[in-house]
């Protein structure tokens, strides 16, 4: 049991981690950022595409995004996200922290 | 800030849960549609696009429940859920569901009703603006080889201080002056409380003038105008709140007193006026005038700068003359002198009711668990599809909650409804401004009052019964009733308790029921059968006046068929009060006692024979020399032989005395008596103006007869000067009114004690039914094996006897502790008396076992074959 919650907070938090990546460069709606994604990652929404707006969700609550409605360019409605301020500062420390990982990794790879 | 963005989302999210869902909706539509799109770009069918898409996304309805449970609402819903699923369990056990909540509805009831009294009591007994800047004032005068002598400070302490210092805003000195004969106008003569204050008295309590002025230092000179303030309610129903009312007089003890302003509303309802105190120059400098003095600091000064500040200015002078030791000042707040008098009687009432609160806590908790075993199977099914533990005990607790608010809602209209006949029953002098009532403070206790409660009698069974789970499968198996091991136990221990507790509650109430009994037991010296007392007062104040009509009434009431005897007495005796005198005998010594003026024939009105000597006789009054001293006055002061002996009356006015007769100890004032000697005088044949004499009148009627107070009215109102007629009261009420307060408490006591009695009874009665019911099959097998019906009904009240037994060791030992809270209030009883204690043991078990044997014969009746057939 307890692996797997590792595992999926991990998964969580990756996900997490590249959402607020992708949206530092602009507002974009769900399947925009879900096109990014795809494009970083093939995995991280290798299963099903729709385990993204919980996510959304998730974050906006924690409010390190926010939302509103604004028309695409093709004139149709959709729902934009962009990064907040609390937003931006987790972005910093969970990439500092994964900076932090990977050296320590490579540290011990490279013996 | 986090926190309560998600609570405000959270309850939107509930009146919005289609706005939501819509919006998630439209979104992941959109998604999906974009998606479509890109397909079919790349060259696909529409249909298969949409198909495509779709899969890639995965369930949309589940990602929308999942969307809508982190958007909005979760939490609250399921609340929701558990509020109603709640609600729907407690209407399935309707028998269950109404003991526990008219349990908690007393338990709450009892505290919310008390708890206003405290509210009345302690916590705003003072109703005045900055009730904190209150003080009162005291001079100490240090004495070499003495105790200090404490006083009143003088006016002219008072005037210093607040001329002098920037310390006290004002200060003044006054009272309510009892019930004083007042006419309005040409009016009705009434008796009212009449105020006498000095300058700054009622400013010091912040009742500044809504009319004219207030008692300026000019009106308290001697000789100065008498004025007077009107009370609001008073001025209300006597001048019909005319605002030209300033100017117009009012007679107070026959005396023409000037208005000169009105206060405000809510400022010491009962008292009519306000009377200007007027003081002789000589006793400007009188300290200890029997009088208490008030102040108000100004704002922000402590008592010990106060203190400091006033000692600096005092005048150095002392009562005894002038002194080398400089006087110290005394400064206490008054909050706490005026709550000192009823904090004992608060604490025990409050004790009290603790208890009460906590047998019914105990109680609910052994029914919920109770009940609880008949639920094993119901929450082994909702934790085998998937219910944690933390879902069980929140729904447990939901319960709980729900149980203690619908107790709690009765609770507080059973409160209201019974606070007029609280306020009547309890035996405090209540502050007279601060009316008891159900106010917001009130009900955020009974809030509080019930959150607590539902977590003291949720938490435990909650938390026991959520462990259930645990053994589903052989919850399941067994049908659910091998449940008793999980509560037979803790119910055990909750009967222990609740016992004990109602251990200590009956003892108080008892001690205190018995301490009554011995109150009203007491031989009072006199036979109350029979005996009629009338309060008559002339309003003119001139002795010889008072002392003939006085005379000429009671030949008029002597004459009436109906009478046996009649005679008088000094009104103030039968309040157990009186004026006290300290003749000189011949002896040498001083005799001090209550001087009690009486007309011949007193004593025969009240059924009292000489101990020694003669009464008094119509002769008598010629000298008015003749005097009877009371058999405490003869032994302490002639070793019992007092006949013969002359006194000397050392006052103002000499006179002589000669002892005639010794007559018992009468408790003029009812059971309560500390023993004071007394001595009965004549009026004074040459009388001077200034001493006074109010009389009642005393008369013995003949068996069976009683003569109506309008009656006596007409005789008192037709000898010419006006007088005014007080109530006609037998002797009977007069000893009765004396012991109100021991009455009181004593009624509140018992009536607590019912109430925990009857608590505790229920549980064990209830408790024991329900273990029967859940145990119906091991005793359908018991008896199928051949047990007597006997045994298996010992069996069950066997199960309660232990607990019983431990809880009344362990309430003897709480009872030690707790009676000695009431102490002070037994009359002739000591608080571990054993009689009492024994008593209350023998009727405690006596009715636990009946509480336990009743419910338990039931089991005798299970028939085997339809016990094991219930499976």
């Amino acid at each position: 049991m307890k692996p797997a919650t590792t595992n999926s907070d991990q998964l969580h938090g990756t996900l997490d981690m590249l959402v607020l990546k992708v949206l530092d460069n602009g507002p974009l709606h769900g399947y925009a950022i879900a096109v990014r994604l795809e494009r970083m990652s093939k995995d991280v929404l290798s299963v099903e595409e729709g385990s993204l707006y919980p996510a959304l969700y998730r974050m906006e609550r924690r409010g390190w995004l926010a939302s509103n409605w604004a028309a695409t360019d093709t004139g149709r409605r959709a729902r934009f996200y962009k990064l907040t301020k609390t937003g931006r500062a987790q972005l910093d420390a969970e990439t500092a922290s994964w900076m932090r990982l990977t050296t320590a990794v490579a540290d011990v790879l490279n013996g | 800030m986090i926190a309560l963005r998600v609570a405000l989302a959270n309850v939107r999210a509930l009146f919005r849960r289609n706005v939501i869902t819509d919006e998630i909706r439209e979104e992941l539509q959109f998604h999906m549609e974009m998606r479509a799109a890109e397909y079919a770009r790349g060259g696909l069918e529409a249909g298969d696009a949409q198909r495509e898409a779709r899969r890639r996304f995965g369930n949309p309805a589940v990602i929308q429940d999942r969307g809508y449970d982190v958007r909005g609402g979760g939490m609250l819903e399921t609340i929701v859920q558990d509020v109603k699923y709640g609600v729907r369990q407690l209407r399935r056990q309707p028998s269950f569901s109404i003991v526990a909540i008219l349990t908690l509805a007393l338990g709450i009831g009892v505290s919310t009703a008390l708890f206003s009294v405290i509210d009345a009591a302690l916590l705003r007994p003072l109703p005045y603006p900055h009730p904190e800047e209150l003080v009162t004032l005291n001079v100490e005068e240090p004495r070499p080889n003495e105790e200090a002598g404490s006083y009143a400070p003088s006016m002219a302490d008072i005037r210093v201080w607040n001329t002098q210092t920037a310390i006290v805003a004002y200060a003044g000195t006054g009272r309510v002056d009892g019930f004083v004969p007042l006419i309005v106008d040409a009016g009705t003569p009434q008796r009212l409380n009449v105020g006498l204050a000095s300058e700054g008295f009622l400013e010091t309590y912040g009742a500044f003038p809504i009319l004219g002025r207030g008692i300026q230092v000019d009106d308290t000179r001697e000789g100065a105008p008498k004025v007077g303030v009107l009370g609001h309610a008073f001025w209300r129903r006597e001048f019909g709140g005319d605002p030209d009312v300033v100017g117009r007089t009012v007679r107070i003890q026959n005396e023409p007193v000037t208005i000169v302003g009105v206060l405000p509303a809510g400022f010491f309802n009962g008292t009519a006026v306000w009377q200007a105190k007027q003081f002789k120059p000589r006793w400007l400098q009188n300290r200890g005038s029997g009088e208490g003095v008030i102040g108000r600091l100004r704002p922000g000064v402590t008592l010990a700068q106060a203190t400091a500040a006033l000692e600096a200015v005092t005048p150095a002078g002392t009562t005894r003359g002038p002194s080398p030791v400089a006087s110290r000042v005394v400064i206490k707040s008054m909050y706490d002198e005026e709550t000192e008098g009823f904090r004992a009687t608060i604490r025990t009432l409050s004790l009290a009711v603790g208890l009460i609160l906590l047998i019914a806590c105990v109680n609910v908790a052994g029914l919920t668990l109770a009940r609880g075993a008949t639920r094993d199977v119901e929450l082994a099914i909702r934790a085998s599809i998937g219910a944690g533990r933390g879902r069980l005990v929140r729904q447990l607790l939901t319960e709980s909650l729900l149980l203690a608010a619908a107790g709690a809602s009765l609770g507080v209209l059973l409160a209201y409804a019974s606070l007029d006949s609280l306020v009547a029953l309890v035996p405090l002098s209540l502050p007279p401004n601060s009316p008891v009532a159900i106010n917001l403070t009130v009900l955020a206790f009974a809030l509080g009052v019930t959150i607590v409660t539902a977590l003291l009698f949720g938490l435990v069974p909650a938390l026991r019964l959520s462990r259930a789970p645990k053994m589903i499968s052989s919850t399941l198996s067994v049908g659910g009733r091998g449940g008793a091991p999980l509560s037979t136990r803790a119910g055990q221990w909750l009967i222990a308790i609740e016992v004990a507790f109602a251990l200590v509650l009956v003892t108080g109430s008892a001690l205190i029921l018995r301490s009554f009994a011995r109150l009203v037991s007491v031989d009072l010296g006199y036979d109350t059968a029979n005996a009629l007392t009338l309060e008559v007062e002339p309003l003119d104040q001139s002795l010889p006046l008072r002392r003939d009509y006085y005379l000429s009434l009671l030949d008029a009431i002597r004459k009436l068929p109906e009478v046996a005897s009649a005679g008088a007495i000094d009104q103030m005796a039968l309040k157990g009060g009186g004026s006290w005198g300290f003749p000189t005998a011949d002896t040498g010594v001083d005799i001090p006692g209550f001087q009690r003026s009486v007309l011949p024939g007193y004593f025969e009105a009240m059924g009292v024979r000489p101990l020694a000597g003669r009464l008094l006789q119509e002769s008598d009054r010629a000298t008015g020399e003749a005097v009877l001293v009371s058999d405490t006055s003869s032994r302490r002061f002639f070793g019992g032989n007092a006949i013969g002996h002359t006194l000397r009356s050392s006052d103002k006015t000499p006179r002589h005395w000669q002892i005639v007769g010794v007559v018992p100890d009468i408790r003029h004032g009812g059971p309560l008596w500390n023993g004071d000697p007394e001595m009965y005088v004549l009026p004074d044949p040459a009388a001077s103006a200034s001493s006074e004499m109010t009389l009642a009148m005393v008369m013995r009627l003949r068996d069976g007869q009683s003569v109506p107070r309008e009656r006596l009215k007409q005789i008192a109102d037709s000898f010419g000067p006006r007088v005014l007629v007080g109530k006609a009261r037998s002797a009977t009420a007069l000893v009765s009114e004396s012991v109100t307060t021991q009455r009181h408490r004593m009624l509140l006591l018992t009536l607590l004690g019912a109430f925990g009695l009857m608590l505790t009874l229920v549980g064990i009665f209830s408790m024991t039914a329900y273990a029967v019911a859940r145990r119906t099959r091991e005793i359908g097998v018991r008896v199928a094996l051949g047990a007597r019906p006997g045994q298996v009904v010992g069996a069950m009240v066997r199960d309660v006897a232990w607990p019983v037994a431990l809880g009344l060791l362990a309430g003897l030992a709480g009872t030690y502790y707790a009676t000695q809270l009431i102490k002070s209030f037994l009359f002739h009883t000591k608080p571990h008396d054993p009689a009492t204690l024994v008593a209350v043991v023998v009727v405690l078990a006596i009715a636990a076992f009946l509480a336990a044997w009743l419910p338990a014969r039931r089991a005798a009746a299970v028939d085997p074959l339809i016990a094991l057939r219930s499976e």
